[in-house]
């Protein structure tokens, strides 16, 4: 039974013009299901431990990032499946289980492919996907990257590497598993689940640790990565130091807001574990591909 | 390989755990795959793969891996299963067990080394013992040459 959680604000607003294709594709897939919109923040929470209580058993964030985590957050010990409908802002999420568009999500709705991932708890909150501090943290604060027109994207270019070249970077020390400690200065810092970069590996934290790029040309191409993409720019091979965790503390000097999905969750210092919570995500992301690519890189 | 291996040690790519140039790490740094570091580390360092010491890596650590490469600063015993190579930069001060060691001209290596080649084991059977030479068959065999000139 599929509960639709729908985030009317998501993306604009664009649910208003999108809602009856979107319907008629879900009933031609056969998951046509309850259909239940959010008024406020926290509504997705409130929704979702409602309908995990009514017996639902797949519950889809129609929305963005915020949208997806306030309904991790109401799936609790539930055994339910999530599912995503990319409509927001942002959607990272969404792109990283490899679902860009409606027409897809729906699609790998019916599909119904799960694949388990570990929470990762930043004190109080329970993530999926990515934490960041620095750089991206403040990008997502003082530049509005919503528009995707042309003007609009020369115009957040400008004002992030502004940004980026007058960010002062964070001096950081991050304990790590009760076995080391670490201390650097940062630019950026992202902790994701490994699991999500590659569902063959296991849940473990990756932590990527960016420096700043100096030179102009690379921080113009950071700068712009970080913008179309809006993937925490630390997670690929242009961070600096990465490593493996279970569990990690993380200081600033001086304290920083953070990031979870998209949304700020907290200042440092903070402890970020990987904990015993699993979700089963509808994914569009095909396990055998990445044995494909593993294969033809070796 | 080799080549790749040596460009690896002085740009630290590549490796599932990096600790980068400006890096202060306190502490035992264990892991089941490969390691590169290019920052400054204090403590020791254990993996089941290779570790790479890049040219800016200032370490007080015994390394304990299956093959080490230092292009950087090592102060500490280095143990390995394969191969300890320090290259052109590379500066080790310490003890190194491991099944080979190399050093490219330029590096500096101060401390003891114990360089074991590891066995070799053959399969199937045993070759034929070689006959054991007597006195005897000596004094045969001086005698006959003798004889032949």
């Amino acid at each position: 039974m599929y509960y639709y959680v729908v985030n009317p604000a998501a993306g604009r607003g664009q649910i208003k013009h999108l809602q009856d294709k979107l319907r008629s594709r879900l009933d031609e897939l056969g998951i046509r299901g309850e259909w239940a919109k959010t008024t406020g923040p926290g509504d997705a929470t409130r929704m979702t431990k409602a309908a995990i209580a009514s017996g639902h058993n797949t519950i889809v964030a129609v929305g963005g990032d915020d949208t997806v985590n306030e309904v991790i957050n109401g799936i609790g010990q539930a055994n339910a499946a999530v599912g995503i409908i990319p409509i927001g802002s942002n959607n990272r999420l969404a792109a990283q289980l490899g679902i860009i568009t409606w027409p897809q999500a729906c699609e790998a709705l019916a599909a119904r492919r799960l694949t388990s991932y570990s929470l990762i708890a930043a004190g109080q909150n329970f993530f999926l996907s990515t934490l960041t501090l620095g750089f991206e943290t403040d990008l997502d604060k003082t530049v509005d990257t919503t528009d995707t027109g042309v003007r609009a994207r020369t115009r957040q270019f400008r004002q992030s590497f502004g940004a980026a070249r007058n960010f002062e970077r964070l001096r950081c020390r991050i304990e790590v598993d009760d076995q080391f400690s670490l201390e650097c200065d940062l630019f950026s810092l992202s902790i994701a689940n490994q699991k999500f970069l590659n569902p063959l590996a296991d849940n473990r934290l990756i932590i990527s640790i960016s420096d700043h790029p100096g030179h102009q040309l690379r921080l113009g191409r950071m700068v712009w990565h970080t913008l179309r993409n809006r993937v925490a720019g630390a997670l690929d091979d242009r961070a600096s130091t990465r490593f493996l965790a279970d569990r990690v503390v993380v200081e600033t000097d001086p304290p920083k807001g953070i990031m979870v999905d998209g949304k700020v969750a907290g200042r440092t210092p903070i402890a970020i574990r990987l904990t015993d919570r699993r979700i089963r995500f509808v994914t569009e992301k095909i396990v055998a591909d990445f044995k494909d690519a593993i294969a033809s890189k070796t | 390989m080799a080549r790749k291996a040596h460009e690896d040690a002085l740009g630290v790519a590549g490796a599932e755990t990096v600790i980068g140039t400006g890096v202060i790490v306190h502490g035992n740094l264990e892991s089941e795959s490969d390691i590169a570091i290019d920052g400054t580390l204090d403590g020791s360092v254990k993996t089941k793969g290779n570790v790479i010491v890049g040219v800016n890596a200032n370490i007080k650590a015994n390394i304990h891996a299956t093959s080490i490469i230092i292009a950087g600063t090592v102060k500490g015993n280095v143990t390995s299963e394969g191969e300890t190579s320090i290259l052109e930069t590379g500066h080790l001060v310490g003890d190194v067990d491991a099944s080979g060691l190399a050093i490219t001209s330029g590096g500096i290596f101060v401390g003891r080394s114990l360089v074991s080649s590891p066995q070799r084991v053959e399969l199937g059977e045993a070759p034929e013992p070689a006959p054991i030479e007597t006195d005897s068959s000596v004094k045969d065999r001086k005698s006959s040459r003798d004889h032949e000139s």
